[in-house]
């Protein structure tokens, strides 16, 4: 019950938008899918679900290319774009067609609608329904088939706080039943709460595949927070001693390259006195950041001339 | 294969009937295709005996009863056009060929649903306009059987025509994949073709003869053509070939660019 991708490739023209991506999805664990914009994650989703044919190399499912699926239904459960759907028809009608292509009970349509909290919308136009309620109905219908495997394409787009923590919820319970779940976002701290495997691409390229813990710690250091009332003395010292040192606030210092124990050591050697001592590790953000910044295709201008 | 044909029909049946311009296609071609039909029959009976011999001889008790088809036939159009567009004006299509991602199986559920729902709709159309038609017609006892000459082929051709025209419809569809530019493009092939035939009249009357609102005439007369330009009106065994040709020709490049990508 995997996703594998072995030696994908997608050429558009001359630009090519993959380029022999290989890695595997495996179940029983929530898998983060990042990456900068542009950097080819929904053409590898859209490989993965048989929407765009590759140029070389294969994506397959549970071993076999999506398109042989005889009822894909009850084997993947995919939210690309919530907004794919006719706003003339009902929730209910939208699910009917579905369920029908698998063959599915309608018995299946009441559970979706339920456990995506739409059961009162159910006979509504989707024309009606805000970016949150089509974002359920997506979710409703990746989860229609009851499916070993999701692939989610940012499922917290446009939830409301309560949705956000419903959806992590979910996806946790999805993988504890041994599922294979695929997400994708660009929100960090939300991955950094629900993944627990990364697969970061960029340009084209798989620049990371590994655990989540493993993942930040290869790719951003933490600092030393440091709180004292002589702030700029003691940040001459620990230059000196070969700290990277940045002045947070008033009284604070963030500082790079020295332990803890060596801060200590230093401020109580030269007599400073420390009202703040304390390790931070550093945030997914940072690390992914760290990671991703000479292959982000559309980075932002930095503001150079007014700096 | 079979069992997911059959599911593929079914999910393609319950998008037909759950969304609203079925309902407003369908229930338009009724209305004006039954509706001005029998305003014409009525104005018929009523001004009868003040008709001269020549246009009494002329009456079509069967053509005129169809005297609103040609807005049934717009309509008609319309709903296959929409029948594909919407999905590509909305991108549910992508969800659609990852629910169904056989393009082939796919394409084929849309075409069978598609024509049946057509046949039975236009028929019932055709009959009922018929019928209602001669009703009015039996009180100057003008009607006629549908026994008589050529009047089942002819009222039964009036309903294959218009599932005909829904197909076009449809194959244009899916071949522009945009609403506005498939139903203009509908509106041309089938209704304002004919200049372009009339253009080329010098060299042949075949373009003339390949025109399906002249088709149309030929497998709905019940009389062999005559008066002026009866070249121009194909025999019912061609126009019963340019229906054929319109079917594979649109429903063939459109299932040739429906399975070749997303």
């Amino acid at each position: 019950m995997t996703i594998t991708c072995d030696q994908l490739t997608k050429r558009f023209g001359s630009v090519t938008a993959v380029s022999q991506l290989s890695f595997e999805v495996l179940p029983g664990r929530v898998t983060g899918f990042l990456g900068p914009n542009g950097a080819g994650k929904s053409t590898t989703m859209r490989m993965v679900l048989g929407l765009d044919t590759p140029t070389a190399g294969r994506a397959l499912v549970c071993g076999r290319p999506y398109r042989s699926l005889q009822r894909p239904l009850r084997m993947v459960g995919a939210l690309l774009d919530a907004g794919a759907v006719h706003p003339g028809r009902t929730a209910r009608d939208h699910l009917g067609w579905m369920a029908a292509t698998a063959d599915l009970p309608s018995r299946r349509i009441d559970e979706a609608l339920d456990r995506t909290g739409l059961a009162a919308v159910a006979t509504k136009r989707v024309r009606d329904f805000s970016l949150g309620m089509r974002q359920r109905l997506g979710i409703a219908s990746a989860l229609l088939g009851d499916p070993p495997v999701l692939m989610l394409d940012e499922p917290v787009n446009g939830l409301d706080p309560e949705g956000i923590v419903w959806i992590r919820t979910l996806m946790r319970s999805l993988a504890t039943d041994g599922r294979t779940v695929l997400v994708s976002s660009h929100l960090m701290s939300e991955m950094a709460l629900t993944a627990d495997h990364l697969i970061v691409i960029g340009r084209g390229r798989v620049l990371a595949d590994t655990g989540m813990d493993d993942f930040i710690a290869t790719n951003a250091k933490g600092d030393v927070l440091v709180r004292t009332p002589r702030r700029d003395e003691l940040a001459g010292v620990l230059t000196r001693a070969g700290g990277a040192v940045q002045v947070e606030s008033v009284d604070t210092l963030a500082v790079e390259g020295l332990a803890l124990e060596a801060i200590s050591e230093i401020a109580a050697e030269n007599g400073v006195r420390v009202l703040e001592l304390s390790g931070r590790t550093a945030s997914l953000e940072q690390a992914y950041l760290a990671l991703t910044q000479d292959a982000t295709e559309f980075q932002s201008r930095t503001l150079e001339a007014t700096a | 294969m079979s069992a997911p044909l059959g599911a593929a029909l079914r999910a393609e049946w319950i998008k037909l009937r759950s969304v609203r311009s079925t309902y407003i296609t369908v229930g338009i071609a009724l209305l004006l295709g039954l509706g001005i039909g029998l305003l014409d029959v009525i104005s018929t009976v009523h001004n009868w005996s003040g008709m001269n011999a020549a246009d009494r001889a002329s009456f079509d008790p069967v053509g005129n009863t169809f005297s609103g088809f040609q807005f049934g036939e717009l309509a008609f159009g319309a709903l296959g056009v929409l029948a594909i567009s919407t999905e590509y004006g909305t991108d549910l299509i992508r969800t659609t060929l990852v629910t169904v991602p056989s393009r082939r199986l796919l394409y084929t559920a849309k075409v069978l649903v598609l024509s049946v729902f057509a046949l039975i709709v236009c028929e019932t159309c055709a009959f009922s306009a018929f019928l209602l038609g001669q009703a009015v017609l039996s009180h100057r006892n003008l009607d006629v059987g549908l026994a008589h000459g050529h009047v089942l082929r002819a009222v039964g051709f009036a309903g294959l025509y218009m599932m005909v025209v829904t197909m076009v419809g449809f194959g244009l569809g899916a071949i522009i994949r945009h609403t506005a530019g498939a139903i203009a493009a509908m509106v041309a092939i089938v209704f304002l073709a004919w200049p372009a035939a009339r253009a080329v009249e010098s060299f042949s009357s075949l373009p003339d003869r390949m025109l399906l609102i002249n088709a149309a005439d030929a497998l709905t007369a019940t009389h062999p053509a005559t008066g002026l330009h009866t070249e121009r009106i194909p025999s019912f065994g061609f126009a019963c070939l340019d229906l054929i040709v319109y079917l594979a020709v649109f429903l063939g490049i459109a299932a040739w660019r429906f399975t070749r990508d997303a």
